[in-house]
């Protein structure tokens, strides 16, 4: 089954006097998949997503949504945004809002219906002022996802919201991928995007330094950690060539290493006794940590 | 789906009318919005307009208030719905939201200024209810008609003076701008206190407020003095709403805001023609090249109104002045004048009050003349503008008989008196109870001449001349003035 690309970004360049936001980025959405977009601050995220959603017109290259240049209606009128700080009127009740942005729409969910299904009964009718950041957040995601989108936006969603209101998000979200919507993150928090990407784009400098899936991403690093309980002392093992980093946490030992083979090896031949052995590959955001650093260094 | 992201028609209305409804709604809701611009001009009209003394006997005055209201009410809903919501929502990022939304284009400009005329619309009708049912102003169904259209109409140049403050200063700044604005304009625009009371540079530059225009258009339907003609003020305020526009649409584009959608320039060229063909009727005279006031009130022409419409027919002059320089010596034993009725003395009975006069020939005139005319009386302030004093009606019938004493330059004559100050009062013009020419002076204990420079008041029609009275306005108590040597040069 071939991919069929909702949202593009071709050989985007975007400068502000002298900082270069974009640097020629490529980025592909396709249909059903959820991409969190990762990238340290600055690295161009905000940029590449307002060009997407038609805010801004890139320098060099293209955009398109649906077809569209972002700046027509047309595609827009499929997508949901759901963006960092906006202030929403706060005399409106939540209520109102949806109604409001619902109307912008083609084929929109019942508002009654997006209330519901975020558990939003108690303050739909309150005013929206009167709303904790939380509260806030959830109204600006049913608003988000009102007008029945088929591509959603969402720009670091969960700030602010507690485990609860956090979980029900995340299950919106993984319902209405299932339903066939597709949907653009970016988080700051990488186990949200390790728990709901299908697919990671890392950048970094205004560049897209890799992409894949959040196994491909996290295979990309070799580093693993051997952990265990060994009466080795510390600084000797940290000795040795294969070991990158030891810690002691309480009597267990945390080694980093690129080649758990060789070491588990030695470890067993020095100690006989070692037990409690555990290996685990690097998790996302150390993936991402050792990404973006390396392509920092290549730069300078 | 090959209907994705296709609107139905019906859809797209209700959006645009959705939109319109919920800034409706917000707009009440928010006191900071609703309380200046929908209840102060009426809070405003109730207690300055009609509670401030009886209105009775005095519906020049009662006139002008109710229309000059009316435009005070027109200027507040777009200027802060505009300036003070637009400043913030772009600031607090609400406008690239909806920018992002699919908000319809060009909705968001829409709704507030229908918004802004609703409102204006909404005050356009309590005041006119409460002006004809409490404040007894006589007032016509078309002339209240007009005068709703007038200033629902006359609230769109300040919605484009307000977007375009909306688009350039802060969201924290633009509440005080605003009014920096909307309070100094309608003062000095006359919608407070007629222009006639002020001094003379502020008359001169008040054409130069969009304001202004309305005021005049209003005053003129009411059927009071007014400058200008409707074609000039159609196209002054049709010259304003659109290079505001134009300039505040300029500033949006440049921060990345398309207000008007993807592909704004046929919606603009719509906007720019519309805004033309208007500017363009009026200048070829189609809402009227005539006077304001040629139907029914005191016309003067301002000049810097000059460049609209050809002017209909005017009324007819009073009859020419005699070339006599003296009106009055009072050194025959009589307050007969060289010409006319007079010198009659006037209390304001007539209009309710019950301020007094009487006058005599006195001995010791100015300048070692044998006679002079003394008037005395007292003030009370049963009704809102008392008067008392002695009147002269160049052509009789006193108030009825018009003269033309425009080919004369200065009006004179000797006063002295209590130490108060007085006034002189030209009453001109088509109507009656038109605001006549006041000028203040002192009449100090020695003799000392009052000369008027006649170009110098262009507000006063000397080519209709009803009466020339010498008196006071207050303050209540007893009053004591000599005249002498009335001249007209």
């Amino acid at each position: 089954m071939s991919q069929i690309t909702l949202a593009s970004l071709k050989g985007a360049r975007k400068r502000y006097g002298k900082l270069t936001a974009l640097d020629g980025f490529d980025l592909a959405v396709n249909r059903g998949e959820l991409l969190a977009l990762l990238g340290p601050n600055g690295a161009g995220k905000s940029t590449a997503i307002s060009i997407l959603l038609g805010l801004q017109a890139p320098d060099e290259g293209s955009a398109e949504l649906f077809g569209h240049p972002p700046q027509d209606i047309e595609g827009r009128r499929r997508i949901g945004v759901m963006m960092q700080e906006v202030a929403l009127p706060g005399v409106m009740r939540p209520r109102e809002l949806l109604a409001q942005v619902a109307s912008y729409y083609p084929t929109p969910y019942e508002v009654d219906a997006v209330i519901a299904r975020l558990s939003l009964q108690d303050i739909a009718n309150r005013p929206y002022g009167k709303l904790s950041g939380g509260q806030k957040r959830q109204v600006q995601f049913a608003m988000a996802i009102c007008g029945r989108p088929e591509l959603l936006f969402l720009d670091e969603p969960t700030v602010g919201l507690d485990v609860q209101a956090r979980e029900v998000l995340w299950k919106v979200v993984r319902e209405l991928l299932h339903e066939g919507c597709s949907i653009v993150l970016t988080t700051h928090y990488m186990e949200e995007a390790e728990a709901l990407a299908d697919r990671v784009a890392v950048m970094a400098r205004g560049r897209l330094i890799t992409t894949g899936s959040v196994e491909e991403i996290r295979a990309h690093v070799t580093r693993k950690h051997v952990s265990c309980v060994s009466k080795l002392a510390a600084h000797a093992v940290r000795s040795w060539p294969e070991v990158l980093q030891v810690e002691m946490e309480r009597d267990r030992m945390q080694i980093t290493t690129r080649n758990a083979e060789a070491l588990l090896k030695r470890l067993l031949h020095e100690d006989p006794d070692l037990t409690d052995i555990e290996v685990k590959r690097a998790g996302l955001a150390e993936a991402f940590t050792e990404l973006t650093s390396e392509s920092a260094k290549e730069a300078a | 789906m090959n209907t994705a992201g296709h609107m139905p028609g019906s859809r797209l209305w209700s959006a645009y009318f959705g939109e319109m409804r919920f800034e409706l709604i917000k707009s009440l809701r928010t006191p900071a919005f609703a309380v200046p611009t929908l209840f102060f001009p009426i809070m405003f009209y109730l207690l300055f307009g009609i509670f401030l003394g009886s209105m009775r006997g005095n519906s020049a005055m009662s006139q002008y208030t109710f229309a000059t209201y009316g435009v005070f009410g027109a200027m507040g809903p777009g200027l802060f719905g505009f300036g003070v919501s637009l400043a913030i929502e772009r600031e607090q990022g609400l406008l690239t939201l909806k920018q992002a939304l699919p908000q319809p284009p060009g909705a968001y400009l829409l709704a507030r200024a229908a918004m802004a005329m609703l409102f204006v619309g909404i005050i356009s009708i309590l005041l006119t209810l409460m002006a004809v049912f409490v404040g007894k102003v006589p007032l016509t169904f078309m002339q209240a008609i007009q005068l709703f259209a007038i200033d629902v109409f006359g609230a769109l140049p300040f919605c484009a003076i307000g977007m375009f403050v909306g688009a350039l200063v802060s969201g924290a700044a633009s509440p005080a701008i605003v009014n920096l604005i909307f309070l100094p304009m309608a003062f000095l625009s006359g919608l407070w206190l007629p222009l006639q009371f002020m001094p003379q540079f502020l008359q001169d530059i008040a054409p130069a407020w969009p304001a202004y225009h309305l005021a005049q258009m209003a005053l003129g339907t009411v059927g009071a003095p007014s400058a200008g003609t409707v074609a000039g003020h159609v196209a002054v305020l049709a010259a304003v709403t659109l290079g505001f526009f134009l300039l505040a649409m300029r500033r949006m584009h440049g921060s990345g805001f398309r207000l008007l959608g993807a592909r704004p320039k046929r919606t603009l060229a719509i906007i720019a023609s519309v805004g033309a063909g208007v500017l363009a009727l009026a200048l070829s005279g189609v809402f009227g090249g005539n006077p304001v006031t040629s139907e029914n009130a005191s016309a003067v022409t301002d000049s810097s109104d000059a460049a609209a419409g050809t002017p209909a027919p005017e009324p007819p002059a009073g009859v020419p002045a005699p070339a006599v320089a003296v009106i009055a010596d009072f050194d025959a034993g009589s307050a007969n004048a060289a010409f006319g009725v007079g010198w009659i003395p006037s209390g304001d009975d007539m209009r309710g009050g019950n301020s007094t006069a009487t006058q005599r020939l006195v001995d010791g005139g100015a300048d070692g003349s044998k006679g002079a005319l003394e008037v005395s009386g007292t003030i009370s302030d049963a009704i809102q503008y008392p008067f008392a004093g002695t009147m002269f009606f160049p052509q009789g019938p006193p108030m009825k008989g018009l003269m033309d004493i425009s080919g004369k330059k200065t009006l004179s004559f000797q006063a002295r008196g209590d130490g108060k100050h007085y006034m002189l009062m030209v009453i001109s013009g088509l109507v009656v109870d038109a605001i006549p020419l006041m000028y203040d002076f002192e009449a100090a204990p020695e003799w000392r001449e009052v000369k008027l420079e006649l170009a110098k008041f262009a507000n006063a029609d000397f080519k209709r001349v009803r009466a020339i009275g010498v008196g006071t306005m207050g303050p209540v108590g007893p009053f004591r003035v000599q005249i002498d040597n009335v001249r007209l040069e």
